[in-house]
């Protein structure tokens, strides 16, 4: 419904779909550029690129949100990249992210379960390579350069992670 | 390798985490699509992810909904407005360019009259960026005088700030200096709250007088220094506002020896005798 009519250019639907999901792409893009003004920015290019590029969206291959997240990220981490940013932020513990500090408000998915809940059920060395996979935009040879870890364990935790992940969901 | 292989491989959680490169996608897409229960992996992988995003929702800054939708809606009208511009101009070549062709006896004359709009738009451009450099020099000027005001000023408060230092500096070579050695005047009965410092080296002579505390002064009177040698009054000079206000120290006149310093209040520029009626403070050795 919302995504035939993102589909037929109509821009009524923009609004319905940013009340269903434009706080939970901010919080992942205020996860990665860490600042209020930059994310919202940022928030704001996702719009233009889900719109403008609208027909490149393919339900057979996956669902609306993770390609609108997917769009998000990469622009959230293009902005990180794009600035000298990198260089200060690259060691700085995740931990002192705002976003950890804020309680999460469910929206659109009844089944929401809550970062704290998600957090207890990786242990901290999955939590931390997929934080830095997911929203820190590193590559998994990156991951393991920065924590000094073999590309193997990289590798075999951030499967684990995402199993994990998945496993709350079933 | 069957589904069920592949499936624990962990190249759909790579997937999902957007490390593949774009081969490695479409090879995993193309799979999925082949096999429901890959695709139906694939989903339960995303949709953690998911879930793990939307556990970061955030609440968002005051007023950022109308912000971001307005400004979405501005980004996406400016894009296709462009376009109708570049529409109406190109016909308009055509039309010419096929009229010219059509009349070859007229080519000379077409060819003349595309030179002249030629040369009249290159005219009109070279007008438009005169104006603007004319505008953008105006601004500079402007500029470049208020910098100059602003440099001109730092300077003034610069020199006054090392005269201040220099001030400061030599008061502080007194104080540190053994050779001089303090008298504190103090008040007389006509003053009793009155209260200086004398510093003063007998070697080379020199005299600063540094002020505590000085009664107010009536119109057009002036504190005077006197040394007593010997019994004598010898005159030591006058004391400057700032000096009787107590803001720094003073050079007075040398003073081969002395035994005492006072001061007394005198008509301003000072007298040749202390008016000993006047005497503020005193202080002997």
């Amino acid at each position: 419904m919302l995504v035939q009519r993102l589909r037929d250019r109509d821009e009524s639907a923009m609004t319905l779909f940013y009340d269903k999901y434009a706080t939970a792409l901010y919080g992942v893009i205020l996860r990665i550029v860490k600042r209020e003004e930059i994310a919202e920015d940022v928030l704001q290019e996702s719009l233009v690129k889900i719109w403008n590029s609208f027909q490149s969206y393919d339900a057979d291959k996956g669902r609306l949100f993770t390609w609108v997240l997917n769009v998000s990220r990469n622009l959230a981490i293009d902005k990180i990249r794009s600035r000298q940013y990198r260089v200060g932020s690259r060691t700085q513990p995740l931990e002192e992210s705002a976003a950890l500090r804020q309680a999460a408000t469910p929206t659109f998915r009844p089944e929401h379960i809550g970062l704290q809940e998600m957090t207890n059920k990786l242990n901290p060395e999955q939590k931390q390579i997929i934080d830095l996979l997911y929203f820190g935009g590193f590559t998994q040879s990156e991951v393991a350069e920065e924590l000094n870890l073999p590309l193997g364990t990289v590798k075999t935790r951030a499967r684990a992670a995402i199993k994990v992940l998945a496993k709350l969901i079933r | 390798m069957n589904t069920q292989e592949y499936i624990e491989s962990g190249i759909l959680e790579e997937y999902a985490l957007g490390v593949l490169d774009e081969a490695q996608c479409a090879a995993v897409e193309r799979y999925a699509a082949e096999h429901p229960e890959v695709r139906q992996e694939l989903t339960f992988i995303q949709q953690g992810l998911e879930a793990y995003a939307e556990a970061h929702t955030q609440t968002p800054p005051a007023g950022m909904r109308e912000r971001v939708l307005s400004g979405w809606q501005a980004a996406i009208r400016e894009t296709p407005a462009a376009a109708p511009v570049l529409a109406a101009a190109a016909p308009e070549a055509v039309v010419r360019s096929i009229a010219s062709a059509a009349a070859p006896e007229e080519a000379a004359e077409s060819r003349f009259n595309w030179m002249m709009a030629a040369s009249v738009a290159l005219l009109v451009l070279s007008a438009a960026a005169n104006l603007i450099l004319y505008n953008r020099w105006q601004q500079s000027e402007t500029q470049l005088v208020a910098i100059q005001a602003d440099q001109s000023r730092v300077a003034t408060t610069m020199q006054a700030v090392e005269k201040r230092l220099d001030t400061r500096t030599q008061e502080l070579a007194v104080l540190r200096n053994e050779q001089f050695s303090a008298l504190e005047l103090a008040g007389t009965p006509a003053a009793p709250e009155a209260k200086a410092r004398i510093f003063y080296n007998k070697a080379t002579k020199a005299v600063y007088v540094d002020v505590r505390n000085l009664p107010t002064l009536p119109e057009g009177k002036q504190y005077q220094l006197w040394a007593l040698d010997k019994g004598k009054p010898v005159d030591a000079g006058m004391l400057a506002t700032t000096t009787t206000a107590g803001d720094s120290l003073q050079q007075m006149k040398d003073i081969a020896s002395a035994e005492a310093f006072a001061m007394t209040i005198e008509p301003a520029g000072g007298s040749e005798n202390p008016t000993l009626s006047t005497m503020t403070v005193l202080g002997k050795f």
